[in-house]
């Protein structure tokens, strides 16, 4: 399955979760895919995804999906360890994992050497190819991606 | 303290312990870019979130507040205890105020040895 394929798949369920893509073409995809304002297009921070959703879970009622690559889910175990102690029921983690750091030229990570799922709760990893894409650049600035994003969760204040 | 902020996250240091006995319930973290995150999550939530670490820590922050909290206008307290002994902590001590100028980073309170 590509990536993109992947990421349709996951929207294919999402009504009103707010979304949090990490760095490189896994943004880049989601963006293409759909873009919404619930979604936060995490495009530097390489490894802080997990962390930024655990914050917003933990802080509202929110139901918060991450999407990782494997190369930013090994940047961030300890926080794998964070989400399984803080355990709330309102977050679930995709990895999506080609094995490699494709945005980059496909060099390699160690992600067949770590099973994410038996980590942390509602942390499921889906198998992907290791095309690099060839979704366009997300259009927003930084500050236009968090102001649309903070209105959009805040709306309701839940 | 406490009663300002809806979130605090952080690593602890020596010199923070009695704030952070007052404090009690906080996010203890794996490392400070982490809490880090997890305060940029609460401010897009609308919440008012601190930091704590000690200066060592800001070298695994500097990603973090370059690449995602100036561009992106995330503003968080940052509570930063400054140590300059023994020599290991001495480079560090030295250039932490100048680092966040730096950085261009404007919310935070340094405590000093």
């Amino acid at each position: 399955m590509k990536r993109i394929d992947a990421i349709k798949k996951i929207m294919e369920n999402v009504t009103d979760e707010v979304i949090i893509a990490s760095t490189g073409m896994i943004s880049r995809e989601l963006h293409h895919v759909k873009d919404r304002p619930r979604n936060f297009y995490m495009m530097g921070s390489m490894g802080n995804a997990l962390g930024i959703g655990l914050g917003i879970a933990i802080s509202s009622e929110h139901k918060v999906i991450v999407i990782s690559g494997d190369g930013a889910a090994l940047m961030s175990l300890g926080t794998m360890v964070l989400h399984k102690k803080l355990d709330p029921g309102n977050l679930k983690h995709y990895i999506l994992d080609n094995g490699c750091h494709s945005t980059t030229g496909g060099q390699p990570t160690c992600s067949d050497m770590v099973d994410f799922a038996s980590l942390a709760p509602n942390t499921e990893v889906i198998i992907v190819s290791k095309e690099k894409g060839d979704s366009p650049r997300i259009p927003f600035s930084p500050k236009e991606i968090t102001e649309r994003f903070r209105n959009a969760i805040s709306a309701d204040n839940t | 303290m406490k009663a300002k902020y809806d979130l605090i996250a952080g690593v602890p240091c020596s010199k923070l312990k009695d704030f952070i006995a007052d404090i009690k319930d906080y996010i203890p973290c794996t490392r400070e870019d982490e809490a880090a995150a997890l305060a940029a999550g609460a401010y897009l939530a609308g919440k008012e979130p601190l930091v704590f670490l000690q200066n060592s820590g800001l070298g695994n922050m500097v990603d973090i507040i370059t690449s995602l909290y100036k561009p992106y206008g995330i503003e968080v307290d940052l509570l930063i205890s400054v140590r300059h002994k023994p020599e290991h902590h001495a480079l560090m001590g030295s250039i932490t105020r100048k680092l966040m100028e730096l950085m261009e980073y404007e919310k935070y309170e340094l405590i000093e040895q």
